[in-house]
């Protein structure tokens, strides 16, 4: 875990969150604060990707709309007052699905975490008839990343390495930058499609 | 298809308010019409007696139809001309040009919910927004807000009575336009087409009721804006120089010298007749240009802008 907060970054090509991006599609991030043009506000959180104290630093900057704001923790316990705990991602959305039906064109929804977290969330409250700009992400704790391959367009979880095998075709994927809103994932392709076997040495680049 | 032409006959006329004139276009040529999508306008030449006017004026037939269009035209007391001549010398069988049906306003088709809401003479482009939701099943409201003698005029253009909602100035009546914007569900589109007290108003509301800027779209009447302070412009490349009366825009009076600008709304919207300025300050009236664009003074839109405090510009035509 390299991060203190959102804004801090791993310092590389591939995994600064603040610097431009290389690659276009490559989401870049800043720290979540309230957007006080909306009315009703939701706010989720992934336990175990903030670090101790950025659980009520959160809360503080939150504080200007407590009054309209839900706060959904996803994983352990936070000190987070009035908060729903969920256990994992799955009852996370089931929760934060519940809590957009019915959502107005004076919803927010805010969420931190890791990327494939964050983007879950994202596509939630779009499906949800929410736009863009009524949404705001954070990326915080772990690099890993969710790919999608190319090839099956099946999609594989929890990815730290270059090199992925894919959890659908078995290919050997080259994990991207290139990334995907509409999937929230980043592309795989097979790096071996020229010379099959010939499959470079895999590294752990997204701690 | 800027430029296109069409020959129409008028097939019909019919008032259908002391200041509401329904006219029906049929075509002069063989064939059917260009088919017009929802919230199309046509810019209609009319040659009176002294000059020659272009307005443009949002279709109300069926979208899609391609047997007539049709227009309703409120005579207004401070007329250019246009509305005083459709409801004065325009007559059954009549000729005239008019551009091929453009398209500045279409609804946003991954909407959720649509929210109209007009002024007055600004339901038109709604007439055929609703015939296409009614036709499609797709939900709406339509906000009238006109004068309480005017509120039935529109009847036979509204399938769904019950989706729509009338408002005049009275206590009671008037439409409350942040309390309407309150309860709108995700994913509802907001459009307003009148004049340019409301549409600020309504802007205003959403901006301050936290909706995201691509769910609001406005339509302007362009005559409110061509008028002003009478000013002088050089058309350099056709070695021409020209005065602008008061009563018309850059634009009618650069072809009324004879020179042709390519233009389609007429509005200051769509952004085809942008012309280069070389010299003089233009005063941009526009909702084309960026906010840096207008600083620089580089470019103007004729349709509507206008040389600040009557000054001369020097133009690239």
């Amino acid at each position: 875990m390299n991060t203190t907060t959102c804004d801090a970054g791993h310092r590389s090509e591939l995994n600064d969150r603040t610097a431009p991006p290389s690659m276009r599609s490559r989401p870049t991030y800043a720290s979540l604060s309230p957007d006080m043009a909306g009315r009703e506000h939701l706010l989720v959180i992934e336990a175990d990707a903030l670090q101790p104290g950025q659980a009520s630093a959160l809360s503080n900057s939150f504080t200007a709309i407590a009054g309209a704001l839900r706060t959904v923790v996803s994983g352990s316990d936070l000190p987070v007052p009035g908060a729903s705990v969920q256990p994992d991602l799955a009852a996370t959305l089931l929760a934060v699905k519940a809590r957009l039906s019915g959502a107005t064109m004076q919803q927010r929804v805010y969420a931190i975490g890791s990327e494939p977290f964050i983007w879950s969330i994202h596509t939630a409250a779009i499906e949800a008839g929410l736009d863009e700009r009524q949404i705001r992400l954070c990326h915080s704790g772990s690099l890993k990343r969710r790919v999608w391959c190319t090839h099956c367009h099946d999609t594989t979880e929890n990815v730290t390495t270059n090199i992925v095998a894919c959890a659908g075709c078995g290919r050997h994927l080259l994990v991207r930058d290139h990334f995907s809103r509409r999937l929230g994932a980043f592309m795989g392709v097979q790096i071996d499609a020229e010379v099959p076997g010939e499959v470079p040495t895999t590294e752990e680049v997204f701690p | 298809m800027t430029g296109d032409q069409l020959k129409l006959r008028v097939a019909a006329i019919q008032d259908i308010a002391p200041t509401l004139r329904l006219v029906r276009f049929e075509n002069a040529d063989a064939g059917p019409l260009p088919p017009s999508a929802t919230g199309a306008h046509l810019q209609v030449v009319l040659q009176a007696p002294d000059k020659q006017i272009r307005n443009a004026y949002s279709l109300i037939s069926k979208p899609g139809s391609r047997d007539v269009y049709e227009i309703i035209v409120r005579r207004v007391p401070a007329s250019r001309g246009g509305s005083a001549y459709i409801h004065e010398q325009l007559k059954t069988g009549d000729l005239l040009t008019t551009s091929w049906p453009g398209n500045l306003f279409a609804p946003q088709r991954s909407a959720r919910k649509h929210i109209m809401i007009a002024g007055g003479i600004g339901i038109t482009p709604f007439l055929s927004y609703v015939a296409d939701f009614a036709n499609k099943g797709i939900d709406y409201e339509l906000h009238l807000c006109c004068r309480e003698e005017e509120k039935d005029s529109f009847a036979p253009w509204l399938p769904e009575p019950d989706k729509v909602f009338m408002h005049w100035d009275a206590d009671g009546h008037r439409l409350d336009i942040p309390a309407l914007l309150l309860r709108q569900p995700a994913n509802t589109h907001l459009y307003v087409c009148g004049p340019d007290f409301l549409t600020d108003d309504v802007l205003e509301a959403a901006e301050a009721g936290g909706w995201p800027d691509n769910h609001v779209h406005c339509e302007r009447f362009g005559s409110a804006l061509s008028g002003g302070e009478a000013f002088r412009a050089v058309l350099q490349r056709s070695g021409k120089q020209i005065e602008v009366g008061e009563h018309e825009s850059l634009l009618e009076a650069i072809e009324r010298e004879g020179v042709e600008v390519p233009c389609l709304c007429r509005g200051g919207a769509c952004g085809v007749c942008l012309t280069s300025v070389l010299d003089g300050e233009p005063q941009h009236r526009d909702h084309y240009l960026s906010k840096t664009e207008r600083a620089s003074g580089k470019h103007i839109m004729p349709c509507v802008s206008r040389a600040r405090g009557g000054g001369l510009l020097v133009l690239d035509l």
